[in-house]
């Protein structure tokens, strides 16, 4: 078998009108299903429509092989595959490591309505569902709607996948006005990029509008995440409460349910919630993450074990696997006063870990500290603060800033002193204008007894991260662009998350290329700030509109580029 | 469905027993769609009575596939929150090509002729598999009663969408016409098809069809269904109307 080049997607007119000159003859296909009649039939049923190229798997990690070496355009995929992975395993594998074309399509088979299909906001989902059995005509049906469902969207998702969620939103309208039958998918899309582009206030107004048709409950419940985002938490839980009561199975708004009341400081309710959804959707990974670190907090301990071993033992097969679950199992012991088994999870972690987690080795340490520290070891608990330290002052990497939180507090409980010091200075240096993360910073201080030492600090890592910042403003704003730009690329280098820094740091680039004219390298540097910045907080309005910007600035793209003038940096 | 460990347990017993089921139909019904398909009724004159027999084993395979997912939705609580409703947008020529397509060789077959009156760019919100479901089930069980064709309407009127199958047959008997009216009434669940489950299994396809259309709501209504004796061509109607 041989690799197949990428399929091609030419440019076809989107009329239903030419449905049948799509040609399923020539098409690379995939079957996957672990009963060999069932495989059989489809293939039967695919030669009939022309079709040559079919391979065939019998179980999830005969089909990850195949599709690891070959592009398929269409993939049957059954959901139930006995031992190992499922279908959406495979799925969600195959689209996480780029294995399939956004072109290719893929349907998911099951024996019967699969509550996959209505559980909502799954971030992967096939583009359709089909009910055993599946007789041919139903198949080329179904294949020839998914099909020009693909050719609207993707001009839409193409932007997407570039970020650009101003221009997708913008082609969603276009489309509104001429594809009637997909306009609430388009209306969907389009709420979820004014989402991902920070206007919420936008996104609101397409579900009301989505709301005036028809009853749709994920329009009920993008409404309600709005609200949750606003803070308004006790409309939110109302509202997810109404979308569940709605429909039973729409997982999404459980998850977000306990979150309006982890919000409420409701762990109790959160946890009782998480553990439905876990009942009704047991296989994901990230929600039973999510029930273990809640139990945790609530000192469930066997909710907490049973949760993050079922995380482990569904992670097995899924590439959403998560070294939390093996932290939280090695925090469960600790609280169980077996420090044994806790370090043997650890070990476990930075084993299985070790290559897609850089940071999984001071994660480990840190929870072998909390495990200590918890179970009344202090010695031991001082000797991994002191590791912890060395770790620290050997590399210049910090890690994420809940994680500078946990660590500081841990250090500051054992005994160490300098390294908490710095690490809560590098974190208020790059949040210098976010207030409610230093007040929790003061809180770390003023449990350290170090009320006056912390007040202190914090004014001083603040005015050398605004100093840093300023200066750049100032050249830029008195016409030195050359200079501003070098400015900013050193002072990202010295507090490299520094939101508001690195949104400066890209507007003035941008302002230099529309100035300047277009630079390959410059624009690239932008771009890396930018999906720095996103990585951070992803859904920033100002992300969004530098996106635009940068993509309008590109020579590829449609003609005019630096026509509009950058908005002054803040 | 209650959350006892049990019923947990047997849950997942009757899915993955189904689910092994399925197969075995999908085989069934495809291997004797394709056996159909390369015997056209002519070539096999000298086969003899092959050819309407594998006719009807498809009819009696659809049958078996229909009960078993109307059980299954039953199981899953179909009418209730607990069922995975799931409406979309959907062209009228988009639904009516699957029903087509999954009668097409029993029709064939039966030398049934299938009419369809419907507009193709009407867009309606429904469950698409449910609604396939039981437009096939009627067809299916028009199939066998009627004489020569079967007629499939759907139009829109006063906001409600009106889906007809229509035979010319001699009609439904006067008992089912009367369980098919309580099965759309209120007080239906307990009794309606109560003594039709036990004569055969049609009531359990209208008990399904009924609480898949009265699942279907929109600014207060709900869907119905209803049988009755006339229509285009005098025999048995079965109507189903969606919000």
């Amino acid at each position: 078998m041989s690799a197949a080049p990428p399929s091609s997607t030419p440019p076809v007119p989107v009329t239903p009108a030419k449905a049948d000159q799509v040609d399923w003859a020539g098409k690379h296909y995939l079957v996957v299903d672990d009963f060999v009649g069932v495989r059989q039939l489809l293939r039967e049923s695919l030669r009939s429509l022309g079709a040559r190229n079919i391979d065939q798997a019998s179980s999830g990690g005969e089909a990850m092989g195949l599709l690891a070496r070959v592009r398929y355009d269409v993939v049957l995929c059954d959901y139930n595959l006995g031992e190992g992975k499922n279908g959406q395993q495979v799925l969600e594998e195959a689209r996480v490591r780029n294995l399939v074309n956004p072109s290719t399509v893929w349907l998911m088979v099951s024996a019967e309505k699969s509550v996959e299909s209505v559980m909502g906001a799954a971030e992967h989902q096939p583009d359709a569902y089909l009910i055993k059995p599946i007789t041919e005509g139903v198949l080329l049906s179904r294949l020839n709607r998914v099909w020009h469902k693909k050719q609207v969207f993707r001009m839409i998702d193409q932007a997407y996948a570039e970020k650009d969620y101003l221009r997708a939103a913008r082609l969603c309208d276009a489309q509104i006005e001429v594809s009637k039958v997909h306009e609430l998918d388009l209306l969907r899309m389009k709420a979820r990029l004014m989402e991902k582009s920070g206007q919420p206030t936008r996104a609101r107004e397409v579900y009301e509008r989505v709301l005036e048709q028809r009853e749709y409950q994920w329009a009920r419940a993008g409404l309600a995440k709005i609200r949750l985002a606003n803070g308004e938490f006790e409309q939110a839980r109302q509202a997810f409460q109404g979308v569940i009561a709605e429909n039973r199975y729409y997982i999404d708004a459980y998850d977000q349910l306990a979150l309006a009341y982890q919000n409420m400081g409701k762990l109790e309710e959160a946890c009782a919630i998480l553990e439905r959804a876990a009942k009704l959707s047991p296989n994901a990974v990230l929600r039973q993450r999510n029930l273990g670190n809640i139990a945790l907090k609530l000192d469930n301990l066997p909710m907490a074990d049973k949760a993050f071993r079922k995380c482990v033992s569904i992670g097995e097969y899924s590439i959403m696997k998560t070294p939390d679950a093996y932290l939280g199992m090695a925090r469960v012991c600790g609280r169980k006063s077996d420090p044994k088994e806790a370090l043997q999870w650890l070990l476990l972690a930075q084993r299985e870990f070790g290559q897609e987690h850089p940071d999984i080795q001071l994660r480990a340490k840190i929870t072998e500290g909390l495990v200590y520290h918890e179970s009344g070891d202090f010695r031991r608990a001082r000797k991994a603060g002191d590791e912890l330290e060395a770790m620290l002052n050997a590399s210049g990497e910090r890690p994420d800033i809940p994680t500078c939180l946990e660590l500081a507090t841990l250090l500051f409980a054992v005994g160490v002193k300098d390294a908490p010091v710095e690490l809560l200075c590098y974190v208020i240096r790059n949040n210098h204008d976010n207030p409610l993360l230093l007040d929790e910073v003061q809180a770390i201080f003023d449990k350290a007894r170090m009320q006056e030492e912390g007040v202190a600090m914090i004014r001083a890592s603040k005015k050398e991260a605004a100093d840093l910042m300023n200066q750049g403003v100032l050249l830029w704003k008195t016409g030195k662009l050359a200079e501003a730009v070098a400015w900013m690329r050193d002072a990202r280098k010295s507090v490299p998350n520094n939101q508001r820094i690195l949104f400066n740091a890209a507007q003035i680039m941008v302002s230099h290329l529309q100035q300047q004219g277009y630079d390959a390298a410059l624009s690239g540097e932008a771009y890396e700030i930018l999906a720095h910045v996103d990585y951070l907080l992803p859904g920033q309005q100002r992300f969004a509109q530098l996106m635009e910007q940068l993509a309008q600035l590109q020579p590829a793209a449609d003609g005019s580029g630096a026509a509009t003038a950058a908005p002054a940096p803040s | 469905m209650d959350d006892t460990p049990n019923s947990q347990e047997l849950f997942l017993f009757l899915a993955s027993t189904a689910h092994d089921m399925k197969n075995s139909i999908s085989v069934l019904s495809g291997t004797l769609e394709r056996l159909l398909v390369d015997a056209s009724p002519d070539t096999s004159a000298q086969a003899g009575s092959a050819y309407p027999q594998m006719a009807h084993m498809l009819y009696q395979t659809k049958r078996l596939n229909d009960n078993l997912m109307q059980l299954l939705a039953l199981y899953k609580q179909v009418g209730k929150p607990a069922y995975p409703f799931d409406v979309q947008p959907l062209e009228l020529g988009q639904l009516v090509e699957q029903v087509v397509a999954i009668g097409r060789v029993l029709l064939q077959s039966r030398g049934i002729r299938l009419e369809l009156d419907y507009d193709p760019g009407l867009i309606w919100h429904l469950d698409e598999d449910l609604v396939v479901g039981v437009l096939s089930h009627a067809i299916n069980n028009a199939i066998h009663y009627t004489g020569e064709r079967v007629r499939l309407a759907i139009r829109e009127t006063d906001g409600w969408l009106e889906l007809r199958v229509e035979d010319d047959g001699p009609g439904y008997p006067a008992a089912l016409l009367k369980a098919g009216s309580s099965a759309t009434g209120s007080a239906a669940r307990g009794t309606a098809g109560g003594v039709n489950f036990l004569t055969n299994s049609t009531g359990l396809g209208l008990y399904f069809s009924s609480e898949v259309a009265k699942m279907h709501r929109h600014r207060g209504r709900h869907g119905s269904l209803r049988l009755e004796n006339g229509g285009q061509y005098g025999g048995g109607c079965f109507i189903l109307r969606l919000p």
